[in-house]
């Protein structure tokens, strides 16, 4: 190589104290300052078509179904009933808004961690000197700042409508009972209405059960009417017995009653404030996790579309399907699933989001609540780690 | 009040009186050697073009100067601190457009500074609206981006530059998309930038504009520099021709036929043309008048032509190709 000469400029002498974006803002350090959070939290917000297609599906959707719920009853309040009550709120909650609001949120995770790098402002952001790790973790703020009022204010609808527009009176297999009542109250409640609910309520009893002789001359003399549906009957079949005592019916009754008691007791004319409150929390740890991980996947891969499909296949198809407890060989598979774990939180009271009821013959995958938790928080730190760790290694 | 971009006074980072400065910097890419042991000396407060054909390794070596990539060997400082263990410093103090700018086009230009500004140190927010003043895109600045030209964009790539109030400045072609009036108006604010103290370095493949507006300038073919200094030097010390507006042109080359210049005389419409090697004494163009003069030629005028820096730069990369 052939070197001229280089006219050296006057070069002034050095400041030790010339702190200029030195050391004052503390540009290295791997924490995140309150304007980077404050502009991320932005440049996300002003994504107008992102904002409009996540707030239509997570907001959206229930609103529609509650306005169509809310017309009919309106319109035929005898051919339609309420369009609130405790079933609605536990079916949105459980069908709509856990699933939803992780796809919503997996969504803007995947923004949130490829648009810097698809649309060309990850150099800059380098350049600045700022500490990649810094520039990753002040996406997790900023995202979580929109999507956790986004499912708040779609469960907040769902809890108003639900609350304020729930039927007055609880229907239970077809009969209407005082809502609220004591196991004591309620076989007493049965007793007075002995006939309506021998010929609506279940029953399950064995051909060695003592009282299977007077529930079966009760099943089969007392007239049901017009209640041509009845009960689920099970056991031997001995139609010629004498008519039964007023007495017979009203302790067939209570035993019915006694047996339902518990799935009476977790049927309400509304959702409790209470169960309002975990349920809201509960979608909103489902929906936190799903913008980690969205972000995680997406900074690993430095896409965004491929992230968003891989995460709403996990949501609406390995996930329920991987649900069934009767699958051979992939137990901790099924365990290490996000869904799967975050569903053994799920508040008491509401059906199981993926298959079976919770409660009565749960078919859940069997997990203790700690395996549960420690897989929640895996998958929120190791995603988080492996998005950060691309960010930082990353060629820019 | 505000602090503006030209108030401060440009102050220096301890420790060298290179604003950059490479020792064996090396960059592979499998077996593609995109920088090739590069020994780079870049002056403080000068203008300083970096050239080189496409796929020279142009851009490569600023991705490996700013850390947007690391270099798999050799030694570098910017401003004085060496990178990458003082990576954060150095930046600080430094800014940069790498290949084409691109912002996110659903903001506005000032948004998009106001993030960049957001990583930077606090005093960079105050400066966002000075910066774009001083690119000319204030009237747009609450345009969106995606409505912007390529030339804006440019602008907007250097208002993003100014927001550090950097000492030193790394542009990656910043003439591209610039129209006539803009080129110029890019040259005069490198100049302006250059004459607060600050250092330009710019990457471009438009010779004309670097020799209008650079102080210095290294030469990268295939991933190596291959000569470097200020630009007067190197093109004094080119080859040139001496062109003399005489009486008689025939009669006075037949003069010059027995002289060392002789085989590298012409004559041509405008008068006679004597080839002179690099590296020529200026003595030689006396003795030729002299021996025109004693011999009875009228010599009306003499004068040096140096190659442009662009007929320069194509004798240099063309002998490299030659030569491999």
């Amino acid at each position: 190589m052939s070197t001229a000469t280089i006219t050296q400029p006057p070069v002034p002498e050095p400041e030790a104290s010339d702190l200029v974006g030195g050391t004052s803002d503390r540009r290295g350090s791997w924490l995140p300052n309150g304007a980077m959070i404050a502009t991320r939290f932005m440049e996300l917000r002003k994504r107008r078509g992102l904002m409009i297609a996540l707030i239509l599906v997570n907001i959206g959707i229930p609103v529609v179904f509650l306005t169509i719920r809310l017309l009919a009853h309106a319109i035929a309040p005898h051919s339609y009933g309420p369009a609130g009550g405790y079933t609605v709120f536990s079916t949105l909650v459980a069908g709509v808004l856990f699933i939803f609001g992780f796809i919503v949120a997996a969504t803007l995770g995947c923004t949130a961690g490829s648009v810097d790098l698809t649309e060309g402002m990850f150099r800059h952001l380098v350049v600045t000197g700022r500490s990649r790790l810094a520039l990753y973790l002040a996406r997790i703020p900023a995202g979580l700042a929109i999507i956790v009022p986004m499912v708040a204010a779609g469960f907040t609808v769902v809890c108003l409508v639900c609350s304020f527009a729930a039927p007055t009176h609880l229907d239970y297999d077809g009969v209407t009972v005082p809502p609220g009542l004591s196991h004591a109250a309620f076989d007493s409640w049965a007793s007075d209405h002995a006939e309506e609910v021998v010929c609506n309520f279940n029953i399950n009893f064995g051909p060695n059960d003592p009282n299977a002789p007077a529930i079966m001359n009760v099943l089969n003399n007392v007239p049901c009417g017009n209640n041509p549906g009845g009960p689920v009957k099970v056991g031997p079949g001995a139609p010629t017995q004498p008519q039964p005592t007023q007495a017979q019916i009203e302790h067939v009754a209570r035993l019915m009653a006694s047996q339902n008691y518990a799935d009476y007791s977790g049927r309400f004319l509304s959702p409790s404030v209470s169960l309002m409150i975990r349920t809201g929390l509960w979608i909103e740890l489902y929906a936190a996790i799903g913008f980690l991980v969205g972000l995680g996947l997406s900074s690993l891969m430095g896409q965004r579309t491929v992230p968003v499909i891989l995460l709403i296949v996990l949501e609406i198809v390995l996930t329920p399907v991987l649900s069934h407890p009767d699958i051979p060989h992939v137990l901790n598979l099924q365990r290490g699933l996000i869904g799967v774990a975050t569903s053994h939180l799920e508040p008491a009271g509401l059906p199981s989001v993926f298959g079976g009821m919770h409660r009565v013959g749960s078919s859940q995958v069997p997990e203790s609540l700690t395996v549960a938790i420690c897989v929640i928080v895996g998958w929120a730190l190791v995603w988080t780690a492996l998005g950060a760790w691309r960010m930082v290694t990353r060629d820019a | 009040m505000t602090t503006t971009l030209a108030d401060r006074p440009v102050s220096a980072s301890p420790g060298s009186d290179w604003a950059v400065e490479t020792r064996g910097l090396t960059k592979r890419f499998g077996a593609n050697i995109a920088v090739n042991d590069v020994e780079l000396l870049v002056p403080r407060g000068c203008a300083f073009g970096y050239l080189g054909p496409n796929g020279a390794g142009k851009t490569t070596l600023i991705r490996v100067l700013l850390g947007l990539t690391h270099a798999d060997a050799g030694t570098m400082s910017l401003l004085g601190y060496p990178v990458p263990q003082h990576r954060a410093q150095a930046l600080a103090r430094i800014g940069a457009i790498v290949d084409e700018p691109r912002f996110h086009g659903h903001l506005t230009g000032r948004q998009n500074l106001q993030i960049l500004a957001a990583a930077r140190e606090p005093a960079a927010r105050d400066r966002i609206g000075v910066s774009l003043e001083r690119v000319g895109i204030a009237h747009r600045a609450d345009d969106k981006v995606s409505k912007y030209s390529m030339g804006m964009r440019q602008r907007l790539g250097v208002a993003a530059c100014l927001l550090g109030d950097p000492q030193l400045l790394i542009l990656d072609e910043p003439m591209n998309g610039l129209d006539p009036a803009g080129m110029l108006e890019m040259r005069e604010m490198i100049l302006s930038l250059v004459a607060e103290g600050r250092t330009v370095v710019l990457s471009s493949h438009l010779l004309d504009e670097v020799e209008r507006t650079c102080d210095a300038v290294a030469i990268v073919d295939r991933g190596k520099v291959i000569r470097q200094g200020a630009i007067s030097d190197l093109l004094s010390a080119s080859a040139f021709t001496l062109e003399v507006d005489c009486s008689r042109p025939d009669r006075a080359k037949e003069l010059l036929v027995g002289t060392p210049w002789g085989n590298g005389t012409q004559v041509g419409t405008d008068g006679l043309h004597v080839d002179l090697a690099a590296g020529t004494d200026r003595e030689v163009v006396a003795e030729v008048n002299r021996l025109l003069v004693e011999g009875g030629i009228s010599v009306y005028r003499l004068e040096e032509i140096h190659a442009s820096l662009e007929s320069w730069f194509l004798e240099v990369t063309t002998r490299l190709g030659e030569s491999s």
